[in-house]
């Protein structure tokens, strides 16, 4: 992964700062570099059959709660199901940091919050370009709206994550190696209505968290980003 | 049906495959479940493999352990046992029935939060119940962490006789998922007393076997292969190998060195038949007679064949601030010495915290916990009481160093079989119940009694190394010259590694960097590999590189070079600032400039006292920062710029009480990140913040249980506790702790934070105070304890 292939206006958000002096900016782009050199990207997906029904919608067999992801594959009978990792040293440097210099800390964490982003967003587009489905829903991960954050472990298994990718999740629902995340995309051949779209940082959809967090956009700016 | 006698004989031997492939499972399906609600169509597939020519099978206990059954409703034990017999009714008695153990599905500590001894529970439950069932082997497979590895064979090892296989799985760069080297794997698990040990999953054939060529090279046990059917469709779930090429592979791996041959995901009978097949006639090659000679941490393997560095600074004796640090169980500034060290490029950290009044054998492993979450140098196990070694040594993921064994008969029966356990090295001090003799033969003859009982247990003899001891120099008479010369005999005669603690030697001397670095020359050129010492000292690690470039082990000086270019140009991320006449101490703080934070509060000093340079100089400047913040003028990354800046500077205030005896800031406050959570950096933003305005913080850590906080909190008499939690899904913990607090330490109060906090989400779980951000943090715990 290069410095370029991140978008350093995420992660001048995940700093919460509209911009830095030159001093910072140096450190940022020596943070970038060696984040990147540590990044190792891991993906896994699989496309499974979507099911709808009165109890929810089932994605590859499994029952997935809540009304919020129903509604995001409302239309679509097939879905691809992904997780991705920047793997294990990116958080042993971050680790690292936060033990010598927060400053560095803080900024590896931003730059990694871009990378993963950058990672699926990659894999996004190749799926889009090789599985032939005329619409695609935005990705949704468990732990947003009412998708239950229990159901991680349930996701992780269907991949085979922990094997395949090295990608696990604790008791708590936490995804191990930290910088990681799951995610479902709708496919079908008519238009889908994937309004809900939780994109921290760029769109807040119907986030229930979005009073009171701090990278909330104001809905002034969010009609340009969501079309 | 003996298992160890079939490994040692001259012939191929062939595991099974795919055991998920075979049982055609369906979404949700556990396979761990059928061992007890289907029994027959596990029989079935043993029955398969033995048909085809498999002498050992798995077991149906790859998942079967209780961290990964835990509210499956399928009880461990009693899975592994029916798992266990019925493989043994399945297949004829020549074909062995290994228990299989797989990960636990978690991470260990510090990338994860299982303890060591947890994961050693679970494997200890299995192996037990799996013995009892009377399988033939263990199989560990599918490992990605060394620790989590190492946790399973001494499950084995200490709760069976059985013999035990290992293989870890390898992602094309050579290392695991969890970072560990091919070599650390080698290294490590030959040393601890696996039988065979190879690669499996992950990877087909192909990308396995330069894998397993480079295994080869790095032990002498005998070679296990199991590699995927190639890569499964995401679309399809199909594997993408046939039976003929998988098997076409095996005659390279076979003269890599595979002995013990099998396939992992997507990999059938056909498969096992087809190996068979290709591999007729052949016979195994001799495995390697020597390995090379290391050490290594869980993801870096550091190769004893040149001089390398062990850093001598955690250390207590004679640092009053590490000696109050390990009182106080604060281990942040033994992380900064390990930091320090690492990039001062030390090969190897010793670790020492033997202080009066501190139980060793409980802060030890909690040190090398520590320690392990900063660097990824191997260390040297630093301790004379044999049951904080042990501690330590069973929490430490690779292959370390014991510091030390001596001649004395006791030390000799604690320390050996501890050695020989664990699969260490060990430090052999040349002295005895009489003393340190005075002359280089009484010395050696010494070093060599330790090493004759350390080959009469079975310890190799390149583990044991000897110190020969550096003794003062200013005490005349011809100490050096001994020591020298004992060194000498040891690297001649014996041919093993040499240890000396250096800046003895210059103890009572003006001018000590010359002495140590004069010492240290002539000591290598004798044949001290592994000198001891303070790899920040003035001239000690240039001594080293330029004995290394010069004795033939830095080829075309590169290593050298290398050096003396990052020494010019140091990559400091602020470029060093002047520190000009009209800067002054709030200014340095609120640019964030940290050189001259710290320079201009050694001037400080001079004139003013520790506390009143906090308060007047300091937290003023934080002040005016913290409020340009609230405005919206200055932004996180420069709070947390100038915050590190204070934070330099209370480096150089606490450095100069600790002198002065006395501690003390403003009030105790207790943080910490409730259990369940791991999400640590907003936590120790706070943390960091809170120092800055001179309170004391007591940081537990992250995923810690409610119980511990309270004691905590109980223990040093806080008026505060702050909790983080970043998920929904922990925040039950934090309300949980609250209770907990309220009940038992009412008059305490606590502050929150975290994502997925508001603040009436915080009233609601009982908090005194939501805090959006460190800034609101420190403005309330100032409201506490009455500023
Ligand atoms: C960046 C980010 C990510 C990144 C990196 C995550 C990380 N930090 O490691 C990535 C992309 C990897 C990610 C992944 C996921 N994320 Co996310 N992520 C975020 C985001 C945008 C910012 C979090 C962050 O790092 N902030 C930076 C740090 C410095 O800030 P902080 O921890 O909040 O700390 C500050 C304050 O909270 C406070 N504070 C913190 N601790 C304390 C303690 C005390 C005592 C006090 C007083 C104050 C205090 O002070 C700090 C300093 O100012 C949040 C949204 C948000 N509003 O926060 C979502 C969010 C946390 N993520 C969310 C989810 C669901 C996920 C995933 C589960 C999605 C998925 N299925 O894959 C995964 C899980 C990953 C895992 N390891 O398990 C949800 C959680 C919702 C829920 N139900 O719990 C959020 C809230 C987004 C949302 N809108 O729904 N995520």
């Amino acid at each position: 992964m290069k410095p370029s292939d991140l978008n350093r206006d995420e992660i001048l958000m995940l700093l919460r700062t509209p911009a830095l002096d030159a001093e910072l900016e140096t450190m940022l782009d020596e943070c970038t570099e060696e984040l990147c050199k540590a990044v190792q990207p891991r993906t896994i997906w699989r496309m499974l059959p979507v099911g709808h029904s009165d109890e929810g919608v089932r994605v590859g067999g499994l029952l997935l709660g809540g009304k919020d992801i129903a509604l995001h594959l409302t239309g679509c009978k097939q879905a691809v199901l992904l997780a991705a990792t920047l793997s294990a040293p990116v958080d042993a440097l971050i680790r690292r940091a936060e033990a010598s210099d927060m400053m560095k800390a803080l900024m590896f964490d931003a730059v990694a919050g871009a990378a993963i982003e950058a990672v699926c967003d990659e894999l996004e587009q190749s799926l889009h370009e090789s599985l032939g489905f005329r619409y695609y829903t935005a990705r949704f991960s468990a732990g947003y709206g009412d998708f239950p954050l229990n159901q991680q472990k349930d996701l992780i298994t269907m991949l085979d994550a922990p094997r395949k990718i090295g990608l696990t999740v604790t008791q708590h629902n936490t995804l191990l190696p930290m910088k990681s995340v799951t995610a479902i995309i709708g496919l079908s051949d008519q238009p889908v209505k994937d309004a809900r779209r939780y994109c921290c940082g760029k769109s807040c959809g119907e986030c229930p968290n979005r009073d009171g967090c701090v990278y909330a956009k104001n809905p002034e700016d969010e009609k340009g980003s969501t079309q | 049906m003996n298992f160890r006698e079939l490994l040692k004989s001259n012939s191929f031997l062939y595991l099974d495959g795919g055991m998920g492939t075979m049982l055609h499972l369906s979404p949700g399906e556990l396979p761990e479940r059928l061992n007890l609600t289907e029994p027959e169509r596990v029989a079935a597939v043993h029955r398969a493999y033995a048909e085809a020519g498999s002498q050992v099978v798995y077991a149906n206990t790859f998942g079967a352990n209780p961290l990964k059954l835990e509210g499956t409703g399928v009880d461990t034990a009693e899975t592994v046992q029916a798992a266990v017999r019925l493989a043994k009714a399945a297949v004829p008695a020549d074909v062995a029935v290994a228990l299989d153990l797989g990960p636990t599905g978690q991470l260990l500590q510090p990338a994860g939060s299982l303890t060591f001894d947890a994961a050693y529970e679970a494997y200890k439950t299995v192996c037990i119940a799996g013995a009892a069932a009377g399988a033939d082997l263990v199989v560990i497979e599918t490992m990605s962490d060394l620790l989590e590895t190492k946790a399973a064979l001494l499950a084995a090892k200490e709760n069976t006789d059985l013999p035990i296989l290992v293989t870890m799985t390898f992602t094309e760069t050579g290392r695991t998922f969890t970072g560990c080297p091919i070599s650390a794997m080698a290294v490590t698990l030959e040393a601890l007393g696996a039988a065979a040990i190879g690669i499996n999953c992950s990877l087909g054939p192909n990308e396995i076997l330069p894998l397993i060529q480079s295994l080869s090279k790095w032990t002498t046990l005998p070679l296990i292969a199991k590699a995927n059917a190639g890569l499964p469709d995401p679309v399809t779930g199909e594997y993408s190998i046939t039976p003929e090429d998988f098997a076409s592979y095996m005659p390279a791996f076979a003269e890599a060195g595979v002995k013990v041959f099998g396939g992992c995901c997507g990999t059938t009978p056909d498969f096992i038949a087809a190996m068979r097949e290709v591999l007729r006639g052949r016979e195994p090659v001799t495995p390697n007679q020597h390995r090379p000679l290391a050490v290594c941490s869980g993801i870096r393997t550091v190769m004893l064949d040149m001089p390398r560095v062990i850093g001598e600074r955690i250390n207590p004796t004679g640092k009053k601030r590490m000696k109050q640090a390990l009182l106080d169980l604060d281990f942040d500034y033994l992380r900064g010495e390990a930091i320090s060290q690492t990039d001062a490029d030390a090969d190897i950290l010793d670790v020492n915290v033997g202080t009066p009044g501190i139980d060793e054998a409980a802060v030890l492993p909690q040190a090398v916990q520590a320690i392990m979450e900063v660097t990824d140098l191997p260390l040297q196990l630093d301790s004379s009481d044999p049951a904080a070694l042990e501690a330590a040594l069973r929490i430490y993921p690779g292959k370390p160093i014991i510091n030390s064994v001596n001649g004395k008969a006791a030390s000799i029966a604690e320390i050996l079989p501890l050695v020989k356990h664990y699969g260490a090295c060990v430090v052999g001090l040349t002295l005895d119940e009489n003393g340190i003799p005075n002359s280089a033969e009484e010395r050696f003859a010494i070093g060599r009694r330790i090493l004759d009982a350390a080959l009469e247990l079975g310890i190799p003899k390149e583990d044991l190394f000897l110190d020969c001891l550096t003794l003062t120099a200013s005490t005349g008479g011809d100490g050096p010259v001994q020591t020298l010369r004992a060194v000498k005999m040891v690297h001649e005669e014996l041919g093993l590694q040499t240890v000396l603690g250096v800046s003895n030697i210059s103890f009572g001397l003006p001018n000590r960097p010359l002495i140590n670095r004069s010492f240290l020359s002539i000591a290598m050129q004798n044949g001290l590999t592994l000198p001891i010492l303070n790899p920040m000292a003035e001239g000690m690690m240039d001594t080293v590189r330029a004995f290394r470039m010069l004795a033939g082990f830095d080829p075309n000086c590169e290593a050298y070079i290398a050096a003396c270019q990052n020494a010019e140009n140091p990559q400091a991320a602020a470029p060093v600032q002047q520190a000009s006449s009209s800067l002054t101490l709030e200014g340095a703080v609120i640019r964030g400039l940290r050189q001259d934070a710290a320079k201009l509060t050694e001037q400080a000093l001079q004139t003013m006292e520790p506390l009143d340079i906090v308060n007047q100089l300091l937290i003023p400047a934080l002040d005016t920062v913290g409020a340009d913040y609230e405005k919206g003028t200055v932004f996180l990354p420069q709070l947390i710029q100038a915050a590190t800046a204070a934070q330099s500077a209370f480096g150089v205030l606490k450095a100069h009480m600790a002198d002065q005896g006395n501690a003390g800031g403003k009030g105790k406050i207790v943080i910490a990140t409730v259990q369940g959570d791991v999400h640590d950096i907003g936590k120790n933003i706070v943390k960091l913040l809170l120092e800055n305005y001179g309170f004391d913080v007591i940081d537990l850590g992250k995923d810690v249980p409610p119980q511990k906080i309270v004691d905590t909190a109980i223990a040093q008499r806080v008026s505060l506790v702050g909790l983080s939690a970043l998920m929904t899904t922990t925040v039950g913990a934090m309300e949980e702790t609250i209770k907990l607090l309220h009940a038992q330490y009412p008059e305490c109060k606590t502050v929150v934070g975290g994502a997925v906090l508001t603040a009436d989400y915080a009233e609601q779980i009982g908090a005194d105070c939501y805090a959006k951000d460190a800034k609101a943090t420190v403005d309330y715990a100032r409201t506490i304890y009455g500023e």
